[in-house]
């Protein structure tokens, strides 16, 4: 059975996501940011779910407050399971460091201390030297053959190069296995 | 004529190729790494089954790039005897061998032979 909502009963249902964005965002300690976000999910809810109001069974205002507060039980369990895996409240890196500053939070994490360098990304400038010069130094180490194919790996994969005559999958992935150790002894560990 | 049999001591795979290049590497020179501790003419033999044979393979690779560290001028390679067919395998760090830095780009333009 389809449901049009009058004017009158939208303003309801908007005024009904209002307070229970406002009441889960106070009661989860959410930051203030998250309540337009969660006045949404709670719009689109309800409104996925009109579908099923009947107005012989009561007023669209107690059918939206119980759908409201169905799915603001679902947020809620969402962002508690989020907290235990994380261990901390998770905060967006575009959230400003004050209400109404204009400088947010990515502004004071330094590339150094991003997850990027975590996971050993060069960073800009003198890392990215380094690591280049590195590079040389091992390339000009290697057999000239090696070389070669160092540098054709940076562009091509084994199959490919395998399909282009360049040798067997099986022979190139054991040259590649000792090129590792090669290039590790000379100080040159993998990205 | 003696009949004592000397029976040959069980040996074990200490390292593995892969972490020997990884320890020369970052060794300063003067470190000093025992990458094996046994006999290793004969470990590396089949018919000794002194090793299992997938430790016997990775023995022979760790003795192959040993070699080549010495060759290259990355390491010293000297021995500690122990007893009958008991010896230290000792890789000794060396300064690390200045070569020409070559680029990238000027490979990238070879054929991959």
């Amino acid at each position: 059975m389809s449901f049009s909502p009058s004017p009158e009963q939208l303003h309801t249902l908007l005024h009904e996501a209002d307070a229970a964005a406002r009441s889960l965002v106070r009661r989860m300690r959410l930051p203030r940011h998250d309540l337009e976000d969660i006045r949404q999910d709670l719009i689109t809810d309800a409104f996925a779910r009109l579908a099923a109001f009947d107005p012989a069974r009561g007023s669209i205002g107690a059918f939206v407050a119980t759908v409201m507060a169905h799915r603001a039980t679902r947020i809620m369990r969402r962002v508690i399971a989020e907290r235990r895996m994380f261990g901390f409240e998770p905060t967006s890196i575009d959230a400003p460091i004050n209400d109404g500053e204009s400088d947010t939070l990515a502004d004071t994490i330094a590339n150094d201390g991003g997850l990027g360098a975590v996971w050993g990304q060069a960073g800009e400038g003198a890392s990215t030297s380094a690591i280049r010069l590195d590079v040389e130094r091992c390339l000009g180490a290697l057999d000239r053959r090696d070389g070669v194919l160092c540098a054709a790996l940076t562009t091509k994969s084994v199959d490919e190069l395998a399909a282009e005559g360049h040798g067997s999958r099986a022979g190139l992935y054991r040259r590649i296995q000792t090129l590792r150790g090669t290039l590790l002894a000379r100080g040159l560990a993998a990205a | 004529m003696s009949n004592t049999i000397i029976p040959f001591s069980t040996a074990r795979l200490r390292i593995s190729e892969i972490d020997f290049c990884g320890w020369l590497g970052q060794a300063t020179p003067g470190d000093c790494l025992e990458y094996h501790r046994g006999f290793l003419a004969l470990d590396g033999m089949p018919m000794a089954t002194r090793l299992p044979p997938k430790d016997r393979t990775e023995l022979l690779k760790l003795g192959r790039r040993a070699m080549w560290a010495a060759e290259q001028g990355l390491a010293h390679l000297v021995q500690r005897r122990h007893g009958p067919d008991d010896f230290s395998y000792l890789a000794v760090a060396r300064r690390k061998p200045k070569s020409s830095p070559v680029s990238l780009s000027a490979l990238l333009a070879e054929e991959v032979a």
